[in-house]
């Protein structure tokens, strides 16, 4: 069977550097079709861009990371007929960029709960682009621009020219904190690997210098043992059915016992499909797991996690991060 | 929707998918598959069962379709995936079970 084509979502908050990220694609990059919100000074030129209007149904359960992006499935599906229609060769990766003030959650919702799409696409990595110079004033003021890091497998830190360095820094250290489990790069570094599919990003997090960081809190936490996956499921869709808002972000990868571990990866309600993979990455056996919180206490999933570890078979045990050099910030 | 029962079909649950790709890609075969599916399922209905005892409510695994909740008072709701689970035990009980709460979490332990 062909494998599914992997969707690069580039969020980032107003002005923070996403169009000009876009226009640096590898140019005449065959089978990209790129997605974007607004044609602006992008100098794509490129049969296979297209606008999307931003337009959401919101579903009836009421929440707001579960609303389906109508405009995406129809450029998606659309996309696919073209491809099967013989107008695109071959499609090998689809690039969406949202708004600046968009949510990630509801493009990761809408791929994985389509009938279509979610056998033709997996969502591949979350590219956040952030301000070096106002970076910092998005993350205080915007809950978006938290979400939209939280969210991120990566982070581009753009204008880096513009900032100073002890200023870039600071910020770099920041969104560290609030996303232990992202790469961080500059906008200098070479963006293809942004765009590549051998790139990987199953890395495992780091723990936090200081998890409680402008609102949020983040854990790493690895267990003593194996888990039981049935059990674990269940505990993470109950946290996420009473506290999905204040889940902004789960991942990392997990030991339950098989000869791989399992990946897991969800922002806010929405989980990735889980993968089980057959050997371990870099031959570490051992679970490794990052949650990002806003308005729940690290501790309390811990505390959560321990008393369930009669079900799950093992005990939750915090991973404390070895040296914090920059944390007087 | 399906034409039988009524009901709105969704995507399967994340919970629900975890051999869906290797069944696709044919590294197990479909029996396989079911067998692993519905042992899964098995498997979490004990656990929700363990869990929401201390609200005095049980989930059995029907068919390899579908759940039912049921409460003491001869309650049920039938539902398809954990989802569904989770927002009927929170109609029945007025309240959505919360694994942070501690009155929940000190039964757990004892």
């Amino acid at each position: 069977m062909k494998s599914k084509k992997p969707i690069t979502i580039v969020t980032g908050f107003l002005g923070s550097g996403k169009t000009t990220l876009l226009s640096r694609l590898p140019v005449g990059t065959e089978g990209v079709a790129v997605l974007v919100n607004e044609f602006g000074e992008v100098g794509l030129d490129h049969h296979l861009l297209r606008r999307v209007n931003e337009r959401t149904t919101l579903l009836g359960n009421g929440c707001v990371c579960c609303t389906r992006r109508e405009d995406l499935v129809e450029s998606l599906l659309e996309l696919l007929s073209m491809e099967s229609g013989g107008e695109v060769r071959e499609l090998r990766r689809v690039v969406v960029e949202t708004s600046g003030l968009a949510d990630p959650a509801p493009i990761l919702f809408t791929i994985f709960e389509h009938p279509v799409l979610r056998h033709h696409f997996e969502i591949d990595r979350v590219v956040a682009t952030v301000d070096a110079v106002n970076g910092n004033l998005h993350l205080d003021a915007n809950p978006e621009s938290t979400k939209q890091v939280s969210a991120a497998d990566f982070v581009v830190l753009t204008k880096r020219d513009l900032a100073t360095e002890t200023e870039a820094h600071a910020l770099e250290t920041r969104l560290q904190n609030v996303n232990p489990a992202a790469r961080i790069l500059h906008s200098g570094d070479d963006i293809n690997a942004l765009f590549d599919h051998d790139v990987t990003v199953r890395d495992a997090p780091e723990a936090p210098s200081d998890p409680h960081s402008g609102g949020t809190d983040s854990v790493s936490l690895t267990f003593d043992g194996a888990v039981d996956w049935a059990a674990f499921g269940v505990w993470l869709s109950m946290l996420l059915h009473a506290r999905g808002e204040e889940v902004l972000r789960v991942k990392g990868m997990l030991d339950v016992g098989e000869t791989g571990p399992v990946i897991l990866n969800g922002v806010q309600h929405t989980i990735h499909p889980p993968d089980h993979l057959d050997e371990w990455p870099d031959g570490m056996r051992g679970s490794r797991l990052v949650f990002i919180t806003r308005g729940v206490a690290a501790g309390e999933i811990l505390a959560s996690l321990e008393a369930f570890a009669g079900l799950l078979g093992a005990s939750p045990l915090a991973l404390r991060a070895v040296e914090a050099p920059d944390a007087d910030r | 929707m399906c034409v039988l029962c009524g009901e709105f079909v969704s995507g399967p649950h994340w919970t629900d998918r975890n051999h869906e790709d290797a069944v696709r890609a044919g590294s197990i075969s479909e029996g396989e598959y079911q067998t692993l599916r519905r042992r899964g399922r098995i498997g979490r209905a004990g656990v929700v069962s363990a869990v929401l005892k201390h609200y005095g409510l049980k989930l059995d695994e029907w068919s390899g379709a579908r759940y039912v909740l049921r409460n003491k008072k001869g309650r049920t709701e039938i539902v398809g995936d954990l989802s569904g689970v989770w927002t009927a035990a929170e109609k029945m009980l007025g309240f959505a079970p919360d694994p942070l709460d501690m009155s929940l979490l000190e039964k757990m332990r004892t």
